[in-house]
């Protein structure tokens, strides 16, 4: 074959004609995107206009103080005095500081009680709740209640409750003749009691996720399953967690993130103490910048604190997908 | 008849506004100072009396008095008006903890600039007293004011009924002392009684109502830093915590809170106090209720006299202020003697100034308050804190250790210290 048929041959393998320009080409979605002609000004204007809003806010609100938060690592700051080079200081600072990786421990532990917690109880709820059941309406607003009530009103509530001398917890546990507990003032259940009170703020939001997950599975999964002579704990296992997954992902990453958020419940109720028993990320991060004006040192926490949350989600999701598969 | 009336409308108007003459002049080249005062009652009303005086004595030199407004603290609501570029011309009641901020911020005039700032400065204290206040670059930013040593409070009646008539001076001699005040007095199987009361709370300042006072006692005066080094790493300290961690693990001070004043409804035989508290004990104790200030406790070896902690507060000049000079000159007026006794008198705190003891002016003052006397005698010696912007997190290390040890007797004293001291020094060195 001469070299021009072999070039007429390939141009008609491909199904372009003779003397099409680029724009016809790619019209008939014959190039590749990277090799297709930008769209004509006039019909991108309109395009550039509606996503201009959200490019300012995004480079407004987002994106400047992402990249000031960056060059504040490497400086001391204190708002009312100039910037002051530190060069790698606050980095190294964060390596030998007890406190930070006291934080992450702290909120590993949390994590580890209110995960599987809000899991469990979450999705039993969801499944009561998912049954046709008397007052059905008023028990799925009743667990949603807390979510939608101020956090700093939920501590309080619970602090009151905790109380050590007039907390309506240890006045329960006298009246059964038990001791009283400090729970909030004990170092070795400070964070189970702020891990409770967490997961009783929270449940209702990941209630209203599973209960949208239950009604997608399709019921003749069931029936199916029913009709094969599965037991119940057999269709739980075998169809409802599998067929959940998607959800248990979605609520496994919310909590680890809230998790790690974790800030008004310590603030408001224990400080960070006993001994730094509840002293979270975040609330470090913030005694840093507002307590003692150090705010390159809080943006270094910052950004470490986003690292470890993307670890931590990257894993989450590695593990339920291996599982899944 | 509308003309009539636009005319005498005029006319009237005419007649109000004021026509360029002297008092215009006057007017325009009248200063006004703002000046922020304290928010408690008391320092609000020396504040308005002193610049009452000063107002009607200096016509063209007005000042303005304004209380500092509401924040977590007055140095975060100082400090955000540096930020701002809205501080007053003159502020009353700096913390010198907070002054290295002020100086970093250059917020504040430099005081010594002002020709006659040695002579103002070294009539009212002593040298040793006044270096204190120098700022590491060697200059004066503050005019140290007024001075609340904080001493040991007794309630000398419940210790003669255990037998004590001499107070506690030294760690065992208070020890002591707490093996027989602590005790059930009602026979229902609990202690409701207690040798001292702390206010344990994690809470950085509250370390330097015990921890740093028995420290500055036990060191005779050495603070927590020299040159930016730590120095707190040492004997002194371990014993301090030694000895507050036994007044806790062995109940002498009370875990719990109580409705009302523990000292003042005698669960509790001592307290650490400032003069502050004389005028709230002599308004609500009981007839028969008998208490009496000390020196601060030192450890038993000490052979030095006891030094306290200041809690002292100084006036300075922000940078934002338009007439320095005029500022000044107020300030100048605020520490006379005259007003030294008005601070006194209205406020029960001390003035910092030398031989007060021995002047004639504040005779009448101290035959009517004896128990003034004890803090008097306190307030050349008394130290104030380092001048370090870390000082805070300082503070908030020792206490975040001292919950540790002291509290909850979770490590040693010596490590506790050893920890603070290593934390300390490395935030010192991050600069």
């Amino acid at each position: 074959m001469q070299p021009s048929e072999a070039k007429r041959f390939s141009m008609w393998n491909r199904g372009e004609r003779k003397g099409e320009s680029r724009r016809e080409k790619a019209e008939r979605g014959l190039l590749p995107a990277a090799f297709r002609p930008l769209p004509s000004q006039s019909a991108d204007r309109a395009g550039y206009l509606m996503v201009l809003p959200y490019v300012i806010h995004t480079v407004i609100f987002i994106g400047y103080p992402l990249a000031f938060a960056f060059v504040l690592i490497f400086h001391r700051w204190n708002i009312y005095s100039p910037m002051k080079w530190v060069g790698l200081g606050n980095i190294k600072l964060l390596l030998i500081d007890p406190l930070i990786w006291r934080a992450l421990g702290n909120t590993i532990f949390f994590l580890l009680i209110h995960i599987p917690l809000q899991l469990i109880i979450a999705l039993g709820l969801a499944q009561l709740l998912n049954q046709k059941i008397r007052g059905r309406t008023f028990f799925r607003a009743s667990y949603f209640l807390p979510v939608v009530i101020s956090g700093i009103v939920v501590t309080i509530l619970w602090q009151q409750l905790y109380a050590y001398e007039t907390g309506l917890v240890n006045l329960a546990l006298r009246e059964i003749n038990l001791p009283r507990v400090g729970w909030l003032t004990d170092p070795r259940i400070a964070m189970v009691s702020i891990a409770v009170m967490a997961t009783w703020k929270n449940v209702g939001l990941y209630v209203v996720l599973f209960l949208v997950g239950l009604q997608a599975i399709p019921s003749h999964l069931y029936e199916a399953a029913e009709l094969d002579g599965a037991s119940s704990w057999q269709k739980f296992r075998l169809i409802t967690v599998p067929m959940l997954n998607p959800t248990i992902m979605l609520v496994l990453v919310l909590s680890t993130i809230n998790g790690f958020s974790l800030f008004i419940e310590p603030y408001v109720m224990t400080g960070g103490g006993p001994v730094s028993s509840t002293l979270s990320g975040i609330l470090y991060l913030y005694k840093q910048a507002f307590f003692f004006g150090k705010m390159g040192y809080a943006a270094t926490i910052g950004f470490f604190w986003a690292l470890i949350i993307f670890m931590v989600v990257l894993i989450q999701r590695r593990v339920v997908e291996t599982e899944a598969v | 008849m509308r003309l009539l009336f636009i005319t005498l409308l005029l006319a009237s108007l005419s007649n109000c506004t004021p026509s360029p003459s002297a008092n215009t002049s006057q007017a325009e080249d009248r200063i006004t100072l703002t000046y922020w005062s304290a928010t408690n009652p008391d320092e609000v009303k020396f504040a308005n009396e002193t610049a009452a005086e000063w107002n009607r004595e200096h016509p063209q030199i007005q000042i303005k008095i304004e209380v500092v407004p509401a924040g977590q603290s007055s140095e975060e609501v100082v400090l955000a008006a540096v930020a701002s570029r809205t501080t007053p011309d003159i502020y009353a009641s700096v913390f010198p903890g907070v002054m290295q901020d002020l100086l970093d911020a250059r917020g504040v005039v430099q005081l010594d600039g002002f020709p006659d700032f040695d002579a103002v400065l070294n009539e009212r204290m002593p040298p040793e007293t006044s270096e204190q206040y120098r700022s590491p670059d060697g200059h004066f930013y503050q005019m140290p004011w007024k001075s609340n040593p904080i001493m040991m409070l007794y309630n000398t009646g419940m210790l003669r009924e255990v037998g004590i008539t001499t107070l506690p001076t030294t760690y065992s001699e208070f020890l002591a002392a707490a093996t027989r005040v602590t005790r059930d007095r009602d026979g229902d199987g609990r202690v409701d009684q207690w040798m001292a009361t702390i206010d344990y709370l994690p809470i950085w300042y509250k370390r330097m109502y015990d921890y740093y006072p028995l420290y500055l006692a036990a060191s005779g005066g050495e603070t927590l830093l020299q040159k930016r080094r730590v120095a707190f790493n040492n004997e002194h300290s371990i014993e301090v915590f030694r000895f507050l961690q036994e007044c806790f693990s062995k109940g002498y001070v009370p875990r719990q809170t109580f409705q009302g004043d523990v000292f003042l409804d005698a669960k509790v035989a001592a307290k650490f106090s400032g003069p502050w508290s004389i005028s709230h004990l002599e308004r609500y104790r009981p007839a028969d209720f008998e208490y009496e200030y000390a020196p601060m406790l030192r450890p038993d070896n000490a052979s030095i006299q006891p030094v306290s902690y200041a809690d002292s507060k100084s006036i300075v000049i922000f940078t934002t202020c338009r007439h320095p000079r005029e500022a000044w000159e107020f300030v100048k007026f605020m520490t006379t003697k005259r007003n030294d006794l008005r601070l006194l008198e209205i406020t029960s705190q001390l003035p910092i100034r030398a031989s007060m003891l021995e002047d004639e002016v504040f005779a009448d003052y101290f035959g009517r308050h004896p128990q003034m006397v004890r803090f008097a005698e306190q307030v050349l010696g008394a130290r104030s804190v380092d001048s370090v912007s870390e000082l805070k997190e300082i503070f908030d290390i020792i206490t975040q250790e001292f919950e540790a040890s002291v509290i909850f007797n979770l490590k040693s004293p010596e490590q506790a210290v050893q920890d603070a001291a290593q934390r300390s020094q490395t935030i010192l060195d991050v600069e």
